[in-house]
């Protein structure tokens, strides 16, 4: 299978639908974390100049919003009555 | 450009307000009305009214939207306090690269309650683009 190189709408694209997912979570930790690690991974591989390795991680990328993606789904099934402590304003 | 708005939107017809010239001065008395009688015996009353919020719609933000976005641009990019960021700051000059910026406008959704799809994402390049986009999104939503 021919690895062709993501075009930089198509990576931004899914950096936008990670994060959008990430909203979705009830919990404040998964949202966070989600958040933080699709920001890293992405700025950590932004200097990926060979086109298999960036389309690896393109793929490895889209494999992750699947999953964020029905977890999100099963973690609203039991979402938690109260609010986190770091979501309420401060007094 | 609100003035001029405010003047074409208040111009009356001359036909309706023709006066013989002995009178004009008697009309000049009221606050913020303004005669100039010509010599063609019909005169233009350009009246001046404190800009209302309606007009500045086609003009760009309003100030406590760039405010907004410039705080939360601030926040997200981790500037120190010092740094200056105006309506004009490019995104690019403030240090921030494309992923930087995919934040910034989720950030900005979050805030406003707004969606903004991607290829009007694309087009931001500067803090007043976002936040003429945003004022625009808000009024669609509202309306």
């Amino acid at each position: 299978m021919a690895a062709v190189a993501p075009t930089r709408a198509e990576v931004l694209s899914l950096f936008r639908s990670l994060l959008r997912t990430a909203r979705q979570f009830s919990d404040y930790n998964i949202r966070e974390y989600t958040r933080r690690r699709a920001a890293d991974a992405f700025r950590e591989n932004r200097a990926l100049s060979d086109a298999p390795a960036a389309a690896a991680a393109f793929v490895d990328g889209k494999k992750q919003l699947e999953v964020a993606k029905r977890q999100a789904v099963v973690y609203s099934l039991y979402a938690p009555k109260a609010k986190n402590i770091m979501e309420m304003k401060l007094q | 450009m609100a003035h001029s708005l405010a003047a074409a939107a208040s111009f009356s017809p001359p036909a309706a307000r023709r006066r013989p010239p002995s009178q004009v001065t008697n009309a000049i008395s009221s606050r913020g009305l303004v005669s100039f009688n010509s010599q063609r015996m019909s005169f233009v009353s350009i009246r001046s009214r404190p800009s209302q919020l309606r007009f500045k719609i086609c003009c760009s933000a309003k100030k406590e939207t760039v405010d907004k976005v410039c705080m939360i641009v601030k926040s997200q990019l981790a500037l120190p306090d010092g740094t200056t960021v105006t309506g004009e700051s490019k995104f690019s000059e403030l240090g921030a690269d494309s992923l930087d910026t995919v934040e910034i406008v989720m950030g900005l959704e979050e805030e406003f309650n707004i969606t903004v799809d991607e290829t009007s994402a694309q087009d931001i390049a500067t803090v007043q683009d976002a936040a003429n986009l945003i004022e625009k999104l808000v009024l669609e939503k509202a309306a």
